[in-house]
């Protein structure tokens, strides 16, 4: 074959794909808006479906300035690599003026050297990694385009040791724990701050750590070495195939009570997907979660939410409220700020401030910790990360998560803190109470 | 391509690549920043087939797990760089040279074994070092969350447009003249009946261990120079199933075993997949790209290579009246 | 100590089940079919669309996945190693890109969200600190008896025969009137059929998922690789040595190295003794 040939075809290709895809940036009167996330998951849906009644609804109220506000889309697949080309695509290709993500964590890791390249401003309302916001303390320039309106992890673990004050050891007298914890650095970051803070505050040693492997069919054994530890109860910590711990420590009959952090929990498929052998399973979930309570403009977004899509997930999980409230304040910080510009839009998405209200107390708040604002329980800053409180009575912002807990008869309901709960902490049929 | 090489066909060669290199180096000034960014992932993706292929389709020792040898690259430079601060032009050379010491381990089994098992072998290797990045030392490969913020070597489309062509071709040049070398012609006889090599003489396990070490050098440079691009490395976007099946069905559809294949697989396969996205954004365009692979792939496995080269055979035969002579080259 | 040979033994009896398919095709076309992985995960999603969307009886939710198995496998062989018979890279490579397809496939229909399967047998046993489901043992007794029968097929039925006689010597079987195509036909078949029954029982122990084809492959293919091909009873005995070693390490040592074991087990085989542990001495 003529080599001339060969190298015309490579070249051909390159060519044809530049032509057939140069008509689509946008016209001077419009403003972008990128969503970057898995379209078949029901995180990514939550918050494409949550920017989406978001942009609409700003949109009726005039836009940005009288400018129409278009989303476009980009699947990640949720792979880390897929994930870089669609944060490119949006950047180069369709040129958006501000990107909202609903990506898990190891996907905006990947992406996030592309949004200081391209100095995108960038919300995101899943991922909840601290080594992200630590970049954002430790560099604060390079990564002031950020913002997660989602508590860090870190929030989360200084919560639990007050749901085990509180609830564990005063309420069910539990002294000892064992952790069953995944092998990924979120399973080694939640059982770090759990074991440095459980025992001196809450009064529980934690007997032995057992570390799984993430694709492990089998969790009898480990279940059998959780009962043998002699603990109260277990701590779980499953991100990853969470259902698989679950749906096997429940179908076991496990005699041990188990409670923890369980990220397939967090959504009301969750009964439907584990066939309704998910009982007895509490979990941590940012908010608003599962059985939360929810104020009246939560409700109204939910009720626009329902009236428009029709499959799952039926009910947006919270990083569909994230990005709904979250989109709206990044466009009231841009009318302030006349557009996108760093310079101005970041220090006014700093001062968004958003209360939602339920019988006239706070209930949620959407704001933001500035740089140098630092955190009383912890000691330490957490720029860009949503405002949340760690400290009962938890009346200056959300509280970074609550406890929920599923029953045995599917329904599930917010068990801590005091001020959220509509319902008991409850340890499953099966598991004889000492 | 070895065998008999006439002046005619030389020079034709020569051109090609010449005006090949031109087009593309002029590219940039008619395409959108947005093609450039998919013609670079295409520019990476032909490198680690052609480092494939200069393995797998040349010797027939099917390597499942390449993505051993680039994260390998890929790791020992984000690694230096990032926690030991090694600047780049030295941790570049390093990972290189880690590289080459993973293709001697990943180069062993096949002293004993080939085919199939061989194949699952590399896989095996490759699921380990997914375990490993994970388990061993996380304080040095950051675990399962890997590293984010690496330094990006070039910054903006065009830069890297320029260099990736420029590294990809450099090697595809390299890699054509090997394979025009005595050893580069052994390596493809071997694939068809390795006794008969080791019958005439020459020494199968050196010219073995030349193909895996050439394949190493080839990965180890691509891999690395990769993770500065990205600009993050993470166990799951190196060791995954998905990597292996780009590399290996882009050097395939190409047209294995030939320096030109792996190149024009990348692309194309780049091109199907990104070409739909803005017609069908989510879940049906993976689904779509892979049954156009299959479908392509199962139609002639030996790629589009050899399509075009049966299509133009077909012509001068129609034309010529005579039987086609084959390719070219 | 019981624990560990109880548990042992049910995890084993699943790891056994679910090589079953593998071995027969490994054995037979010497094809390394990568889509294996893809059987458990058709079964499993066939089964839990009829019985738990359907909400249809169970054994009708089994018959789906057999029959779903079955065809897959048919059409695997017809359309797939068929067609690039004799080149065994080729057909090796596109069940590669078929398994990827399959996945695509199903998060289209499904969606990527984990899904969790009901019990196929409810109820729990408790031995000391171990619980035993009653599914599970199912598992265990499903596979001594498709390991039985399947045993007494290939020795003793005129078809079994046959298969065995195309898995030993090809050329040979050809010879003596063996209708070869047909014969490969059959042993797609069922071991499609095998794969998606064993795939049920390894959904319903551990989740539905559109990449759950890939770890079952790695262990189907450790469990054949180092029992050594040809060998029904090699592989139901490195099952045992599998489903025991992770077992044990995840109880006495460390469960983060479960899989660092069995990788570790086919690379040292390999190098060490290519026929696997029962296998025939030719490659």
């Amino acid at each position: 074959m003529n080599p001339f040939m060969k190298l015309t075809a490579v070249a051909a290709l390159a060519l044809s794909t530049g032509l057939a895809t140069s008509g689509l940036s946008h016209a001077a009167d419009t403003v972008k808006v990128g969503f970057i996330g898995s379209f078949a998951s029901d995180t990514g849906r939550s918050t494409l479906r949550g920017a989406e009644i978001a942009i609409e609804e700003l949109n009726a109220a005039g836009g940005l300035n009288g400018k129409k506000i278009v989303l476009v889309k980009a699947d990640t697949h949720e792979d880390v690599t897929e994930g870089i080309k669609a944060y490119e695509y949006l950047a180069e290709t369709e040129k958006v003026d501000f990107v909202i993500s609903g990506c898990i964590d190891d996907v905006s890791l990947g992406w996030l050297p592309r949004m200081v390249e391209y100095k995108i401003p960038t919300l995101d309302t899943w991922t909840s990694n601290i080594g992200i916001i630590d970049k954002l303390v430790s560099d604060f320039d390079t990564y002031k385009m950020y913002f997660m309106n989602v508590a860090t992890d870190e929030a989360l673990a200084a919560l639990y040791v007050d749901f085990g004050k509180d609830i564990l050891a005063k309420k069910m007298g539990w002294k000892k724990t064992v952790i069953v914890q995944e092998d990924t650095a979120f399973g080694n970051a939640i059982n770090g701050l759990v074991t440095q803070l459980l025992a001196p505050e809450a009064g529980i040693k934690v007997l032995d750590t057992i570390v799984y492997d993430t694709a492990t069919v089998d969790f009898s054994p480990i279940f059998s070495r959780a009962v043998d530890s002699g603990a109260d109860f277990i701590y779980l910590v499953a991100s990853v195939n969470s259902q698989v711990v679950s749906s096997q420590y429940v179908k076991l009959q496990v005699p041990l009570a188990m409670t923890g952090v369980n990220v397939s929990a967090l959504g009301r498929e969750y009964w439907e997907d584990t066939g309704g052998a998910g009982g007895g399973i509490s979990t941590l979930s940012p908010i608003p979660s599962v059985g939360f309570a929810i104020d009246d403009e939560s409700a109204a977004f939910v009720k626009k939410y329902q009236a428009k899509y029709s499959d799952r997930p039926k009910y947006p999980h919270f990083n569909g409220f994230n990005a709904y409230f979250g989109l709206k304040q990044a466009f009231s910080a841009a009318e302030k700020a006349g557009g996108f510009g760093l310079d101005k839009w970041v220090p006014a998405m700093e001062n968004e401030d958003l209360v939602l209200k339920k019988d006239g107390k706070l209930w949620l708040r959407y704001a933001f910790w500035k740089p140098g604002e630092k955190e009383p329980r912890t000691g330490r800053t957490y720029p860009h990360n949503i405002k949340f409180d760690i400290s009962p009575p938890y009346d200056s912002g959300a509280p970074s998560m609550v406890v929920v807990q599923w029953y045995e008869d599917g329904k599930a309901k917010v068990v801590y803190p005091p001020k959220y709960a509509n319902g008991e902490f409850a340890v499953p049929s099966w598991v004889k109470k000492k | 391509m070895g065998g008999m090489i006439t002046q005619k066909s030389l020079i034709a060669w020569i051109v090609a690549w010449i005006a090949f290199a031109v087009f593309m180096l002029l590219l940039p000034q008619y395409v959108e920043s947005g093609t450039l960014r998919l013609i670079i992932s295409a520019n990476f993706v032909a490198i680690f087939a052609m480092s494939w292929d200069f393995l797998s389709g040349k010797t027939g020792y099917i390597s499942f797990g390449h993505p051993f040898l680039i994260g390998i690259g890929a790791y020992a430079t984000a690694i230096l760089n990032y926690r030991f601060h090694v600047p780049i032009g030295y941790s570049i050379p390093l990972a290189v040279v880690f590289t080459l010491v993973g293709g001697i381990v990943y180069f062993l089994p096949a002293l004993r074994i080939k085919g199939t098992y061989f194949a699952l072998v590399t896989l095996a290797f490759m699921e380990l070092m997914y375990q490993f990045t994970q388990v061993i030392r996380p304080d040095l490969t950051g675990g399962t969350r890997g590293i984010s913020g690496v330094q990006t070597m070039l910054v903006g489309a065009r830069p890297n447009y320029y260099f990736t062509f420029l590294l990809m071709f450099g090697i595809a040049i390299v890699l054509w003249l090997l394979s025009r070398t005595r050893a580069g012609t052994a390596l493809d006889a071997i694939a068809m009946n390795e006794e008969a090599v080791s019958g005439s003489g020459l020494s199968t396990t050196k010219l073995k261990l030349f193909a895996f070490l050439v394949s190493a050098t080839v990965a180890g440079i691509g891999g690395a120079f990769y993770v500065h691009y990205q600009g993050s490395i993470a166990p799951r976007a190196i060791f995954e199933i998905d990597f292996v099946f780009k590399i290996i069905v882009s050097a395939l559809i190409g047209g294995a075993s030939t320096i030109v294949g792996p190149m024009l697989g990348a692309f194309f396969m780049s091109f199907l997949f990104d070409y739909l996205r803005p017609f069908l954004p989510g879940t049906e365009r993976f689904f779509l790209f892979g049954v156009a692979a299959l479908l392509l792939y199962v139609y002639q496995p030996k790629g589009i290579y050899q399509i075009v080269a049966d299509l133009i055979s077909g012509l001068r035969a129609k034309f010529a009246g005579e039987a086609g002579n084959g390719k070219a080259a | 100590m019981t624990q560990i040979l109880i548990q042992g033994f049910l995890l084993s009896g699943l790891y056994a089940l679910m090589a079953i398919g593998f071995t027969l095709i490994f054995s037979v076309g010497r094809v390394l079919n990568l889509a294996y992985g893809s059987y458990l995960m058709l079964g499993g999603y066939a089964y839990f669309y009829v019985s738990q969307a359907l909400h249809m009886p169970k054994l009708l939710g089994f018959a789906s996945a057999i029959v779903m198995g079955g065809v897959a496998g048919v059409l695997m062989y017809k359309l797939l190693v068929k067609r690039l018979a004799g080149d065994q890279v080729a057909v090796e490579i596109s069940t590669l890109i078929l398994a990827v397809v399959i996945q695509a496939g199903v998060v289209l229909v499904f969606n990527d969200s984990t899904k969790i399967l009901l019990p196929i047998v409810n109820g729990v046993w408790r031995v000391g600190s171990a619980s035993i489901t009653f599914n599970m043992l199912a598992a265990m007794v499903a596979s001594w008896v498709i390991l039985a029968g399947l045993f007494v097929f290939v020795k003793r039925t005129h078809l079994g025969r046959a298969i065995q006689a195309v898995s030993m010597d090809p050329k040979g079987a050809v010879i003596s009137g063996v209708d070869t195509d047909r014969i490969n036909l059959i042993t797609w078949a069922i071991s499609g059929a095998l794969g998606s029954t064993a795939g049920v029982f390894f959904a319903a122990y551990t989740q539905l998922n559109p990449s759950m084809w890939v770890a079952p492959l790695i262990i189907v293919v450790a469990v054949v690789i180092v029992g050594g091909i040809g060998s029904i009873v090699g592989s139901l005995i490195v099952a045992h040595i599998i489903g025991f070693m992770e077992i044990i390490t995840t109880s006495l040592i460390s469960a983060q190295m479960r899989g660092v074991f069995t990788m570790a087990l086919i690379i040292g085989v390999l190098l060490l003794r290519p026929q696997g542990l029962f296998g025939r001495s030719d490659l």
